[in-house]
């Protein structure tokens, strides 16, 4: 496997400045760059590379691409020639066309989602260093997530005229970016029909999922935090500063992960997300979600889907 | 504060000038106007008003057109009261 992590995320902000205050002074995300055309670039404190995510003012919420990073400059023409031998278009873009960034390969996946593999980014460096680091920096703003860890993408799903985008996606992510299912929820009358999936390219239950829905779009994107209680505290965090929160501290029991979503500004949904539930193999078996006990699934307590979950999305 | 009619719902809730339609109405535990990201992205907050005066912040263009705008359609939660005001649903999901 040489695709090593979710690199950043590039997402659609309605008013730049309500969105730079919210992943700045709520997620304790570090701004490190604004470019001429506004967008602005952000890190974790725990990330060493430039930057994590970048938003950019638009009409409109939502994402508008997600870029993975890959271990080696090699990588990328062996990644080349996959993806067009997978039957879909690859643009090479060259170094400095994402900034910061060395060259990098722009495609869209079979859900919709435009997606770029890079091997190389600008380091800065964690907030504390390499050498006899301390745990944890001074003066974090907000919960202080320390990366960002994943994202979920909406992917168009009609079963009843065959369309399954996340089950072409998935394939697609295990074929041939060589991410493996980790877990998965079965749907249909036979329990043959893939609603939604887990991926792994690390050793973490999940760097990418993939959930059905109407039409293709970000669900969330997911910061890391150390544990329970700081989950138990960002909720306060965000009750305090008056952040729309989806649903408050609960575990998921699909990747067994301590959960909130929230929105941002402009209505992205964000997660604060700890707890590496297990360890995540390429040899592990597959973990497999019923239909029936969806609810459980996502919502591990209450045991019941809430309507937001498939229909709220930007 | 001001009343808030969902004619379609045939409900009324009190706002103030500073909360907008959504967070009023979820304060008093109602669920007459659909509620969602609350932030103008997702869209299935979409309802018409038919009568008051408001203001509006920035929403997304995805969900909401200049002329639907125009013709006193938003998303409920980029709304502010300004006197009382009559709306109604405009459409109960998004995404369409």
């Amino acid at each position: 496997m040489s695709v090593m992590r979710l690199g950043h995320i590039n997402v659609r902000v309605l008013d730049i400045e309500e969105a730079v205050d919210h992943y700045v002074n709520v997620n304790g995300m570090i701004q490190t760059h604004v470019d001429p055309l506004g967008n602005v670039y952000l890190k974790c404190w725990d990330e060493w590379d430039k930057y994590s995510v970048v938003l950019s003012p638009s009409d409109q919420a939502g994402m508008n691409h997600i870029a993975y990073k890959v271990k080696s400059d090699a990588d990328l023409d062996m990644y080349k020639t996959r993806i067009t031998e997978a039957g879909i278009d690859v643009e090479e873009v060259p170094a400095g066309t994402l900034e910061f960034v060395g060259r990098a390969l722009k495609f869209k996946v079979p859900s919709e989602h435009e997606m770029y593999l890079y091997a190389e980014k600008e380091y800065v460096g964690t907030s504390v260093g390499t050498t006899n680091p301390d745990p944890w920096p001074d003066d974090l703003k907000g919960v202080g997530a320390h990366w960002v860890d994943h994202a979920l993408l909406m992917c168009p799903f009609d079963p009843e005229t065959g369309v399954n985008t996340v089950a072409e996606v998935t394939s697609f992510m295990v074929d041939v970016l060589d991410f493996y299912l980790v877990e998965q929820v079965m749907v249909g009358p036979d329990g043959d029909i893939q609603l939604a999936t887990w991926l792994s390219c690390s050793n973490t239950p999940h760097d990418i999922a993939f959930v059905g829905g109407p039409v293709s779009g970000l669900h969330h994107l997911a910061y890391f935090l150390d544990s329970w209680n700081d989950v138990l505290k960002a909720a306060d965090i965000m009750s305090k500063k008056r952040v729309k929160i989806d649903v408050t501290p609960q575990r998921h029991g699909i990747t067994r992960g301590y959960t909130i979503y929230y929105f941002d500004p402009s209505g992205n949904r964000n997660e604060t997300f700890a707890g590496l539930g297990y360890l995540a193999q390429p040899d592990r078996p597959v973990t497999t979600w019923t239909e029936d006990q969806l609810g459980a699934g996502i919502f591990y307590h209450t045991r019941e889907l809430v309507e937001s979950f498939t229909t709220v999305y930007t | 504060m001001h009343t808030i009619f969902v004619k379609s719902e045939e409900e009324e809730y009190q706002c103030r000038e500073d909360q907008h339609l959504l967070v009023a109405m979820k304060a008093v535990g109602k669920s007459c106007i659909p509620s969602g990201c609350h932030g103008g992205g997702c869209g299935v907050c979409k309802v018409r008003i038919l009568a008051g005066d408001v203001e509006r912040k920035v929403m997304s263009r995805k969900h909401v057109s200049e002329e639907e705008q125009q013709q006193g359609i938003s998303l409920a939660c980029r709304v502010f009261p300004r006197s009382t005001v009559t709306l109604e649903i405009y459409e109960s999901t998004t995404h369409q």
